[in-house]
């Protein structure tokens, strides 16, 4: 299975290329690398996840593409293409353009993430009203018609509620909808399922997979949790502490993770469960990010570091397009048995 | 929703009654002091003994309360000690000046501190929100009655464009009415947007760190449409809600502002009132004057939770 | 990782100094300073006496002899309103010593005995929270009689709503502390131990609300000596000295504006070292 990246196409760009981007706030006590060297794509009609700890970067990432990184951040260096488009020092007015219209967000807690104050129809129609100038009328109807496609209930009556008067997984559902309002070639997408029960994220996965199917739109899955990547995603890139440590296709990192840390994730996952509370189990400290180390930044909480990973290890091929950045990989990978294989992480496989 | 309008009126009634209990207490806190003030401080003890059992006020205080509230509730405020006139037509009369002054005030002190004060919010933490927030410092110290005489010298004395005083009814001349409501007006609201300004800047920093702020900006909102559209109808849900109390004291200011313009509201009445020693007439504009307080007050609250669709529509079942 | 908008404190070091936190503090102060300077030393600092007539001077003009000009009877505005200083901060300092008395009584019994007494003074508290300050002091005073010290009770019964929040927030904490560490410690003298933990807890918001409140007092005094309720003539007091300039406006205007800005002033200072003690001592603000 020595094959490059299923979803990559020669005639086209990728949908989504970010090409060594740093970010980096200013901050009291010094400067915060929070994104260190990323890259990463997305090719059209593809899913990648990305996955890591809080504070590992991830979300940070998925803002700079929207251009919405808190105020103190700033991009130090790197790029971001959109379709080939150098979109990373753009003004903000024509970053604006982009937003809802080439590039949709789907946050995490879509109850928070819904105005109060105004009903769905009008928030799910928005964006058609603020990019194609579409009158309210028009953008109203077209918002119950992406509500059911969606497929939300009763759409044209709930499409006049407000949005606390939805249950978490319709409210979710209003946000994809909101997303998908323009058609966007690129959906991102932060943990949107970790606030949902396990029925409902179920539900949200087959949609947007659904949704990749029908529109071939690419998505960026920010998550934590292994389960969900399994089910959904083509492609995953695992962060820590502001760096990829691998990327690869999803079978090979679920069956024959490279990098140390992967390892450690799965073998604290044995069942569908989000990784978070089993990774503070693992020793040792993330590093800071005003106070990276010169070595690899995994090395402190690493069982196998040696002596080469005083140096920062640069991303070493596995195989094909499958790297990861680990020093053991000069020479014999090394790979860890473990019980469960990618079957089952998969949701679907276990409920059946 | 009418639920939310009948438990706000249920609180009111009683809070009414208290607060005409507090002020009839304040006044007679001190026993002989009503016959004093109007016979004079040597006055005989006999005199004054007449004189109570003349207007029964030598009867135990509650008996004096509980007469006059069932009198004043059907619209008898007693006569005034000074010339025996009823009180009540009086203040049926002066009723509607203080009105329109106090919501003249209230537009105004809105106007200011509405946009301002979203304004300081959106630049949080940069030059604009300093020196707004600087602004209100200053504008808050002001003394409303020393702005009122700055504003009559300015543009009564000097540039003579409006009037120092007087009052001629809205209905029937709207344009000489205006004119003479405007500085009154701004003395009130001015000072008073001060704190608006600070409450509604509070609200609107809480509101632009709100996660639907984000998702508007996700849709590619324009900076304008984030505020006008999203942000501000938010914010003033706790705007009104904190603010209602400001609202309040801005009314009571009519007592001195009436007094500086000549206009023949009920808050001169009150001054009116103290000054001849008048009782009834002091007790019954300060009632007044209360109950345009609280009932602003209450009003005020209902409009912002009304304004909150969570407290309007109850959540549907699932 | 949370995307709300960081909130980032940008302020600007001076040589180690947090100029932006201290600022307020130096200007209020100095203001503040400048009055109380006024009030303890006006006979020192005045050129004349404030009750020195002469009318043969009367309403003229700031000049070199006359700083601030002279009022309707030949006296020195400038004296007067140094003078008049006097009486805002004895006002001030009564009905804001009244207010927190009252206030920290009150405060202190609602909280300790909780139930009906709680929950009856507080809707008191409330009550009286809710009426504009002036009507409540005018019919105050028309009770009392209208002089200065009636009007420095009068204006410190207000206050007593604000300062009993405080008190009993305050008492709530320690009370709350005393019976969660009581179960873990042994004796009595622990009580006091905590009450010197709370205190300085406590001083803050405490000095806070007292330098707004002295605003608000000298406010209030103003207004009522404005309204011929206070301070009586010939005894100098801003608001008097307002009412009065108010009546020459047309010949002599430095007779409304020098009173008026001397009371806005000093409110203003009171204002700023309220505003500058909360910044300085907020914990959320320290980086």
């Amino acid at each position: 299975m020595a094959e490059a990246r299923p979803h990559r196409r020669a005639d086209r760009p990728a949908t989504l290329a970010i090409d060594r981007l740093r970010i980096e706030i200013a901050m009291q006590r010094g400067v915060a690398r929070v994104v260190d060297d990323v890259t990463l794509e997305v090719w059209p009609g593809e899913v990648v996840g990305v996955i890591g700890e809080s504070g590992s970067g991830k979300t940070m990432t998925a803002l700079s593409v929207l251009g919405l990184m808190p105020r103190p951040a700033r991009i130090a260096a790197g790029d971001i293409h959109l379709q080939g488009q150098v979109i990373t020092r753009l003004p903000d007015a024509e970053r604006r353009k982009l937003r809802g219209d080439r590039v949709a967000f789907i946050p995490q807690d879509a109850l928070r993430a819904l105005n109060p104050v105004l009903r769905v129809d009008r928030q799910v129609g928005e964006p058609l009203n603020i990019h194609r100038g579409t009158p309210w009328e028009k953008a109203k109807q077209r918002a119950v018609e992406l509500l059911g496609a969606v497929h939300l209930p009763h759409p044209a009556e709930r499409a006049r509620e407000y949005p606390h008067q939805f249950s978490g997984g319709m409210q979710q559902r209003a946000m994809i909808a909101m997303g998908l309002a323009l058609e966007p070639e690129l959906l991102i997408a932060d943990e949107p399922t970790t606030a949902l029960d396990v029925t409902v994220q179920a539900q949200v996965l087959k949609l947007l997979r659904e949704i990749r199917d029908t529109h071939g739109t690419a998505i960026l899955f920010i998550t934590h949790d292994l389960g969900v990547i399994a089910e959904l995603c083509d492609w995953v890139y695992v962060m820590y502490a502001g760096a990829v440590l691998e990327q690869g296709p999803v079978e090979r990192l679920f069956g024959q993770p490279a990098h140390p840390y992967t390892q450690m994730l799965l073998r604290a996952t044995p069942t569908v469960r989000t990784v978070q509370a089993e990774l503070l189990s693992i020793p040792g400290q993330i590093p800071q990010p005003f106070d990276l180390p010169a070595g690899c930044r995994f090395a402190d909480r690493c069982p196998q570091r040696f002596d080469r990973c005083a140096r920062e290890p640069p991303h070493i091929q596995v195989e094909s397009e499958h790297t990861a950045r680990c020093w053991l990989l000069e020479g014999e990978p090394v790979r860890l048995p473990h019980e469960s294989g990618i079957d089952a992480m998969r949701p679907s496989t276990r409920s059946g | 929703m009418l639920r939310l309008i009948a438990i706000r009126l249920a609180v009111f009634v009683p809070t009414l009654f208290a607060a005409s209990l507090v002020l009839f207490v304040a006044i007679n806190v001190v026993p002989g002091s009503a016959a004093k003030a109007a016979l004079g401080i040597d006055a005989t003890p006999q005199a004054i003994a007449r004189f109570e059992a003349q207007h029964g006020l030598d009867r135990p205080l509650h008996v004096q309360y509980f007469e006059w509230l069932g009198k004043a509730l059907s619209g008898d405020f007693g006569k005034s000690f000074q010339n025996h006139v009823p009180v009540g037509p009086e203040v049926l009369k002066r009723l509607p000046v203080t009105l329109e002054l106090a919501l003249l005030a209230f537009l105004i002190a809105n106007l200011i501190a509405i946009p301002l004060g979203a304004l300081a919010a959106f630049y949080h933490q940069r030059k604009m929100d300093t020196g707004i927030t600087f602004l209100a410092t200053v504008l808050g110290a002001i003394p409303n009655f020393w702005l009122a005489t700055l504003l009559i010298l300015v543009f009564s004395l000097t540039l003579r464009w409006l009037p120092a005083g007087g009052y001629a009814p809205l209905i029937d001349r709207p344009i000489v009415n205006l004119k003479q409501m405007i500085m009154p007006a701004v003395s009130l609201g001015v000072v008073s947007s001060a704190l608006l300004l600070r409450i509604m800047r509070t609200a609107m920093i809480e509101v632009l760190t709100s996660d639907y702020i984000r998702t508007a900006f996700a849709k590619g909102a324009t900076r304008g449409i984030v505020i006008w559209r999203h942000a501000i109808r938010n914010a003033l849900i706790p705007y009104l809600t904190v603010g209602a109390v400001e609202f309040g004291f801005l009314f009571g200011g009519v007592v001195i502002i009436e007094d500086i313009f000549l206009l023949p509201g009920i808050g001169s009445l009150v001054l009116v009132g103290i000054i001849n020693r008048d009782y009834p007439v002091l007790l019954a504009a300060a009632l007044v004057v209360t109950v345009v307080v609280l009932a602003a007050n209450m009003l005020v609250d209902i409009v912002a939770s009304l304004l909150d669709p969570r407290q309007v529509h109850a959540k549907a079942a699932a | 990782m949370s995307a709300a908008l960081t909130p980032a404190t940008a302020s600007v070091r001076h040589h180690g100094v947090n100029w932006r936190r201290w600022r307020l503090l130096a200007i209020g102060g100095t203001l503040v300073g400048i009055v109380i300077v006024c009030a303890l030393f006006a006979e020192v600092i005045a050129p004349y006496s404030p009750y020195d007539l002469d009318v043969a001077v009367m309403l003229q003009g700031p000049s070199a002899m006359h700083w601030l000009g002279t009022d309707e009877i030949g006296r020195d505005v400038l004296s007067r309103a140094i003078l008049a200083a006097r009486i805002s901060v004895q006002v001030a300092l009564v009905a804001v010593g009244v207010g927190l008395v009252g206030g920290t009584i009150i405060g202190i019994v609602a909280a300790y005995f909780g139930g009906w007494i709680d929950l009856a003074l507080m809707r008191l508290m409330e009550l009286l929270f809710s009426f504009p300050a002036i009507l409540l002091a005018v019919i105050l005073l028309a009770s009392l009689g209208t002089s200065i010290l009636n009007a420095m009770l009068a204006i410190g019964i207000i206050f007593i709503p604000g300062f009993s929040r405080l008190a009993r927030v305050a008492t709530n904490d320690v009370l709350r502390q005393h019976y969660v560490d009581a179960a873990r410690t042994v004796g009595m003298g622990d009580g006091r131990i905590l009450l010197r933990e709370i205190l300085p807890n406590v001083v803050t918001p405490l000095l806070v609300e007292a330098a707004v409140a002295f605003a608000y007092a000298v406010l209030l005094e103003s207004a009522l000596s404005f309204l011929g309720l206070g301070a009586q003539p010939p005894e100098p007091s801003w608001g008097n000295m307002l009412n009065t300039g108010r009546g020459f406006m047309a010949q002599a205007p430095w007779l409304g504006i020098v009173p008026g800005m001397a009371m806005f002033l000093c409110v203003l200072g009171f204002n700023l070292l309220g505003d500058g003690l909360r910044d300085a001592f907020d914990p959320h603000l320290r980086e």
